[in-house]
């Protein structure tokens, strides 16, 4: 676990050069037929840095990734991935590379531990990569079960250990989380924290909006292949136009009254509440609690899915 | 551990702990020379005046052999695709050779347990197979039929995508193969040109050679020949598979 943590053209003080960063994509395109999957795509990933890759199903996540982790070549543009191109298939630089599978990417009727050394020797790795590595991932108990009887959330680790096991400098995890429990997940996130602690670059996809805001250093939120939003959590929710939500039980306020409310900019039925938007949650929320007392009322400050459902287009409504 | 010991150990293993592979792969075979064994015990056939054994058990293990390389290789390699194993595979630096030699390997020893085993039933006392002075002659024959079967069942596992439809094309191509090839029975039985048609079966050739080589139904002349033909067979077939291999079923 000799990876120092780097960051991006910066010169490390002894006068060798910085490394290249991590990944760097200069209008990369890829069409299949008449959809353009990836649209003029440019963004620069640092070393070090935890990057998330966000975006409805169909948005170009899989094909762009896909071109970074040298699958697929791209129509146009240029693609550096540890300053080398990924593109055609360089076994220099795949043992830097660390790709997540399929959660059923794996050897049949082999044991957990059978399966990761055998991954471990696809990669050239030394002979304790796969112990150490299953307890990275938290199966070490799991060792010698084979892999047809681990649990969802098993196999989904040890398909991440197999992203793991040699080592590498720059991790792909394609929704790592997709298929855990609550619980799983939170441990999972201990690990990813713990490898980008060890300085690794992690490139990852996921659909949940709360885990990205808290893991990422930046997300680019690609719709339709392109990047529409590049930044930070923090600034992406700071620099959005979201409102604040106030969430007020339907039969305690209805929706004529609440449209009539000073500061409301739109209120909407679901379900058994009404949904307020505002600027500014101040006078409204007070507004409220004179018509209809403050019980059981909620308010909703912009977070990321905000943000991402405002950038990928799709409402709310839609969404819940 | 080199890449190739690897992938060769996942394979032996996959292989051992799959009772329905083993079965089909080593007792499925017996089970037809034993039947047919039984059934034509000491009997000879009209036309030649040879034991039946002498045709069923060069037949049988030609065809299991064969058999076993096609449904293998093709089952390996479809669920491979699907998995996203191959996919895996690309993106380390395992080059291409080591995950063919492996399977090979794998192919060849086989069919050698499936011969040795073929062999020492047929000449237990009831079935009374008698080799000839000839017989590892067929080591090499049975080499060269594994390299041509593997070859089509590397076809077979590139398009097919499912298991049932590794099985259903796999056995379309062999079953028929089997009863043309003169398997399971004297060709000698078949009509003409039922036989000119034959030849263009790799297994008529390989069970041509490895019968000539066991028993003695033919000499050297003929086992040149069925090797030489195993050996265009795999050269061609060879080249369809790889030109036609797909590493992924997503465009």
């Amino acid at each position: 676990m000799a990876h120092p943590p780097r960051s991006a053209g910066q010169d490390d003080g002894t006068g060798a050069p910085a490394p290249p960063p991590a990944v760097v994509l200069e209008d990369v395109r890829k069409t299949y037929g008449d959809v353009r999957a990836v649209d003029g795509v440019s963004f620069t990933i640092a070393r070090g840095e935890f990057f998330g890759l966000l975006g409805p199903n169909g948005a170009g996540k899989t094909t762009l990734i896909e071109i970074m982790e040298g699958l697929r070549k791209a129509d146009a543009g240029t693609v550096g991935v540890l300053g080398t191109p990924p593109w055609p298939r360089d076994t220099a630089l795949l043992p830097r590379l660390g790709v997540q599978t399929q959660a059923s990417a794996f050897f049949v009727r082999l044991t957990a531990a059978e399966h990761l050394r055998t991954v471990a020797a696809l990669y050239g790795a030394d002979h304790d990569a796969a112990a150490r590595t299953l307890r990275t991932v938290g199966l070490d108990e799991q060792a010698d079960i084979r892999v047809e009887d681990l649990s969802g959330g098993q196999r989904q680790r040890l398909a991440i250990g197999a992203a793991l096991v040699h080592d590498p400098e720059l991790i792909f995890l394609d929704e790592p989380t997709a298929a855990l429990d609550p619980q799983a997940r939170r441990s999972l996130w201990r690990v990813l924290r713990d490898l980008k602690r060890a300085g690794r670059t992690i490139v990852y996809t996921t659909h949940h909006l709360d885990e990205a805001e808290a893991l990422c250093d930046r997300v680019a939120i690609m719709a339709k292949g392109r990047v529409t939003a590049l930044d930070s959590p923090n600034r992406l929710i700071a620099g959005s136009s979201a409102v604040t939500r106030l969430l007020v039980p339907a039969d305690r306020l209805d929706l004529g009254a609440a449209r009539e409310l000073p500061g409301v900019l739109r209120a909407d039925l679901d379900g058994d509440v009404v949904v307020l938007q505002a600027a500014d949650a101040g006078p409204v929320l007070a507004a409220v609690a004179e018509v209809a007392g403050l019980q059981g009322v909620q308010t909703r400050t912009a977070t990321l899915e905000d943000v991402y459902l405002g950038l990928t287009g799709q409402t709310v409504g839609e969404q819940l | 551990m080199s890449a190739y010991t690897a992938l060769r150990g996942a394979g032996y293993r996959a292989y051992t702990r799959d009772r329905t592979t083993l079965f089909f792969t080593f007792a499925f075979p017996l089970l037809f020379l034993v039947v047919f064994g039984l059934i034509f015990s000491g009997q000879e056939v009209e036309e030649s005046g040879r034991p039946y054994i002498s045709y069923i058990a060069p037949g049988v293990l030609s065809w299991g052999v064969a058999n076993a390389a096609v449904f293998g290789i093709g089952f390996t390699l479809m669920q491979w695709r699907r998995d996203d194993i191959l996919r895996l595979i690309r993106m380390t630096p395992t080059p291409l050779g080591a995950v063919l030699g492996s399977r090979y390997v794998l192919a060849v020893g086989i069919g050698a347990v499936q011969g040795v085993v073929f062999v020492a039933v047929a000449m237990l006392p009831g079935f009374g197979l008698a080799l000839d002075a000839g017989w590892p002659l067929a080591l090499p024959l049975l080499v060269l039929g594994v390299s041509a079967f593997l070859a089509i069942g590397a076809i077979v596992g590139t398009y097919a995508r499912t298991p049932e439809a590794v099985a259903a094309v796999a056995n379309c191509l062999m079953v028929p193969m089997a009863f043309l090839s003169g398997s399971f029975y004297p060709l000698d039985a078949m009509p003409s040109w039922l036989q000119t048609v034959s030849w263009v079966l790799p297994l008529r050739h390989l069970n041509d050679g490895v019968s000539a080589a066991l028993t003695g139904s033919g000499g050297l002349g003929d086992i040149g020949l069925a090797a030489a033909v195993l050996v265009a067979f795999t050269a061609v077939l060879g080249v369809v598979a790889f030109r036609t291999f797909r590493w992924s079923d997503r465009p």
